[in-house]
């Protein structure tokens, strides 16, 4: 609990936090339209990349309003995965065949 | 506040996993299904198991996206597909929301969340004689470590085998791909 501004459970700042995750997720679900209309391959990988970013900045943002430091390092490891993620799938579309 | 995050979560969630099962691109499919497991890694850490929301997002984001990759870069996909979905089979479909609706329908029978051991006979019991004798049962000083290695070790042996095998079979699929 970091006092004066009310982070924590139950304060001010807390649910400022989550109202803030609430919008990032519902950007997320709007990001899936791009995702199935595409069109091409790059707009898919691209889209998805975002929607990692937004699962890592949802998880900080649940780390500040719980009062819980541990989250903060499943969002590094959730960082990390987006990236290998984003290039696995950008190698296989532009020199078909080599993933790792 | 948290339910609202749930709720979306919880549409995305279906919205990706309906989109995995419909589009007809191999590709996109897979794409769409590291989404999924992102959706499903928040959702687990909103319910407070960060450790099972790290191994969904390992597992289900990181391995299981590069094996996939690989099992279509080993066989063929058609391409030019790019928004077409599969043939629904709608009365198989209907059935399937039937019988989850069945299954949904016994959710109120069980007991409360965090419920005392008189609604809840089944672990009531079980799990204190666990935490007070697990020590002096086992020497085993984590009590989830004695239950799962001393307990129930021959439930342990065969989950064991089950992940050997199957680190055995992406063994086979990928050993192209990294010896040569």
């Amino acid at each position: 609990m970091i006092e004066g501004i009310g982070i924590g459970t139950g304060g001010t700042g807390s649910t400022l936090l989550l109202a803030g995750a609430v919008g990032v997720v519902f950007v997320s679900v709007l990001l899936l339209g791009r995702v199935m209309l595409g069109p091409t391959m790059q707009d898919r990988v691209i889209a998805l990349n975002v929607i990692g970013s937004n699962a890592v900045i949802v998880i900080a943002l649940l780390a500040g309003a719980m009062d819980e430091p541990a989250f903060l390092d499943i969002a590094l490891v959730y960082a990390l995965l987006n990236f290998l993620m984003s290039i696995a799938i950008s190698k296989f579309t532009v020199e078909r065949g080599g993933v790792l | 506040m948290i339910t609202w995050i749930e709720g979306g979560l919880l549409l995305f969630v279906v919205l990706t996993a309906l989109m995995t099962a419909m589009l007809r691109d191999v590709l996109a499919a897979i794409i769409v299904f590291g989404g999924y497991s992102l959706g499903m890694a928040i959702l687990w850490v909103v319910l407070q198991a960060p450790d099972v929301g790290l191994t969904e997002a390992a597992v289900g984001a990181g391995v299981m996206t590069v094996l996939f990759l690989v099992t279509i870069a080993r066989t063929t996909r058609m391409t030019g597909l790019e928004v077409t979905t599969v043939d629904v089979n709608w009365s198989a479909a209907v059935l399937c929301v039937v019988f989850v609706f069945a299954v949904l329908a016994t959710v109120p029978a069980l007991p409360a969340v965090g419920a005392g051991p008189e609604a809840n006979p089944a672990f009531g019991e079980v799990s204190s004689y666990y935490i007070e004798n697990a020590y002096d049962d086992t020497h085993v000083e984590n009590v989830v470590t004695a239950v799962l290695v001393a307990y129930r070790g021959f439930d342990t042996f065969g989950e064991a085998t089950v992940v050997f095998a199957a680190g055995v079979a992406v063994l086979t699929v990928l050993r192209r791909e990294v010896f040569e």
